[in-house]
């Protein structure tokens, strides 16, 4: 049996199941008080797998009025980190996941096939590339593999002289000066939890603005805890780590799958955006994004936005259900918002100065798409201040019809935001028609 | 006095049907001993036993169910009392097992949750009542193996 046809035997047996499913709409979940549904349980959870098409020859995302969008490097294979260097160099990471899950239960073989008829057309590489625009034209047309058959490589920073890489079990650190074509032997700065497992095995990336210290996001081992409690040592955390020797400790705990790691230009805070638990429902648990605060707790596994108990996870832990902090703003159920960039002393107009791009992966845990866009979150004053809104769409239709899946986001040196699409295999590139103010670089 | 059946689906004059039958059996009272452990422990090794000993379980049912039916609708009952009715008993074993397996298929799916949910409440509940059909189709299951069907030397 194909695996699509296996997908749709499955949406079937969910359909004569009988769950029949009230769907509220995501906007009731975007904001710092989202609406939260009662849990449910059921035989089959809800579910909608992206079929990818990817993008045909002119096709494009939509942007907002005022805005322009093109293509800065295609075909590419799974791009899902991207990075604008002040020189105006473009860094990609290429990556796929380590593929270490066994299969512990009947549910995983049948999750492997469901979920695994998703896929871009060309298999992820394990690279990191630079792309480079000699001419202006707002396309790459140098392409230079700086590092390939890396260990699932995600996070990246250029900072000090230094080019650091999150791979799923370590960090990497090369020296590095922006408009270098080749790389050096790297220093395996400090490894990171991976394990055997490694199911939430990307480990994004960022450095505090005064380059003092570095911060790796760890996913989650599971999704709620159904690998044991003991296979989640490290996990579910943000880790600060010393970019000169590699010492670290957890910085704050409870983000199950923490992303899109960045510093807020405006107040100086880290923020992350964080892929809540599935199987709850269509609409639980909204996906957030939040200011991570040294030493907080954020719930996962024992609870979620903030003190909502998971009966699914024993033993109990009330102790820590009462430290559990509730997150800043919502992005409302299943986005799987993976990346995360401010802006910055773009081109962009002034109502985007200062706000937040999320890059939203796009749901399956869920009858109906939600995500799969690049939203705009409007800041004042280094804290959200409006509805989140769609800013790059068109990468689904509401059949799962996929034609992309944005993931990273980056402002390049000109002030346009990059997007790594790893679905369809692109870089995106969003310029505004007429930039508001002279084009500072990307901080 | 109903027929006596003379199974179809044999091997070497063995009942098919006779030699899966204990596979479900067996697999299903290990759920719900596997339940019961995961249920005083939360330790995720047992609700992933569960997990394989219900599939395995329904998976032989099914296949056991289907030469049950072969003997059972297509077993000669011309000889012994030269036909008849089908007995009643077989009746209520095929029925019954028809509910077990059902509440099997369910149980499956319900183990398939993440975590304690997926054993307690409903998959234990639902691991006790296969368990209890069990033995009363087991029972209906013996008598008709004991009482109802031709044996090799009696052909």
């Amino acid at each position: 049996m194909s695996p699509r046809l296996l997908a749709a035997a499955g949406l079937a047996a969910l359909a004569l199941a009988g769950c029949s499913k009230q769907i509220i709409d995501p906007s009731r979940q975007i904001g710092s008080n989202p609406f939260l549904p009662e849990p449910k349980q059921f035989l089959f959870p809800p579910m909608g797998i992206a079929n990818i098409v990817g993008w045909k020859a002119g096709q494009m995302p939509t942007v907002p009025a005022g805005f322009t969008i093109a293509p800065f490097a295609s075909d590419l294979a799974g791009p899902r980190r991207v990075l604008g260097l002040p020189n105006g160099d473009v860094l990609v990471v290429e990556s796929g996941g380590p593929g270490l899950e066994g299969i512990n239960r009947p549910k995983d073989i049948i999750y492997g096939m469901v979920l695994g008829a998703s896929h871009a057309a060309k298999p992820p590489a394990n690279d990191l590339l630079l792309l480079r625009d000699t001419d202006g034209d707002g396309k790459a047309d140098q392409k230079v593999v700086l590092a390939s058959k890396l260990d699932s490589p995600f996070g990246i920073v250029v900072q000090g002289g230094h080019l650091y890489v999150a791979e799923t079990g370590d960090i990497l650190r090369w020296d590095f000066t922006p408009g270098q074509t080749s790389l050096g032997q790297p220093t395996r700065l400090t490894d990171l939890p991976k394990g055997t497992i490694d199911h939430h095995w990307t480990k994004d990336l960022t450095i505090s603005p005064d380059g003092s210290k570095l911060y790796a996001g760890v996913g989650s081992n599971s999704n709620i805890v159904e690998n044991g409690l003991e296979a989640e040592e490290g996990r579910a955390a943000i880790w600060e780590i010393h970019p000169e020797d590699g010492a670290k400790h957890l910085f704050a705990t409870g983000l199950r799958n923490p992303n899109g790691l960045t510093f807020n230009p405006t107040t100086g805070e880290l923020w992350t955006v964080v892929n809540e638990r599935d199987e709850l429902g269509n609409d639980l648990v909204p996906d957030y994004m939040t200011h991570v605060q040294r030493g907080a707790h954020y719930g996962w596994p024992w609870s979620y936005y903030g003190q909502h108990v998971d009966k699914r996870v024993k033993p109990e832990n009330p102790a820590m259900v009462k430290k559990a902090i509730p997150p800043d703003y919502a992005l409302s159920s299943h986005v799987a918002a993976l990346g995360l960039v401010f802006e910055n002393g773009s081109a962009f107009p002034a109502q985007y100065k200062g706000g937040a791009f999320v890059g939203e992966h796009g749901s399956w845990d869920r009858e109906k798409p939600n995500g799969y866009q690049v939203a705009f979150v409007p800041f004042t004053n280094g804290r959200p201040s409006g509805k989140a809104q769609t800013f790059v769409g068109g990468f689904t239709d509401k059949d799962f019809t996929v034609r992309g899946r944005p993931v990273g986001l980056g402002f390049d040196a000109k002030g346009a935001l990059l997007i790594a699409d790893d679905g369809g295999g692109v870089i995106w590139r969003v310029t505004p028609k007429v930039a508001a103010a002279p084009p500072k670089p990307a901080g | 006095m109903s027929a006596r059946i003379t199974p179809r689906a044999t091997l070497h004059g063995v009942p098919i049907h006779a030699m899966l039958v204990p596979f479900p059996i067996v697999c299903f009272i290990g759920a719900l001993l596997t339940d019961i452990a995961y249920a005083n422990t939360a330790n995720v090794q047992w609700t992933n036993f569960s997990q394989w000993l219900l599939a395995f379980g329904t998976l032989f049912a099914g296949i056991a169910a289907v030469f049950g039916a072969i003997d059972f609708f297509f077993g000669s009952r011309a000889k012994g009392s030269g036909g008849g009715d089908r007995p009643l008993i077989g009746w209520i074993h095929m029925i019954a097992n028809l509910v077990l397996f059902v509440v099997a298929l369910f149980n499956n799916f319900v183990h398939a949750r993440d975590g304690w949910t997926s054993v307690v409440p409903t998959g234990l509940t639902l691991s006790i009542i296969t368990v209890l059909l069990l033995f009363v189709s087991g029972h209906l299951g013996g008598r008709l193996a004991y009482v109802h069907v031709v044996r090799r030397d009696e052909r």
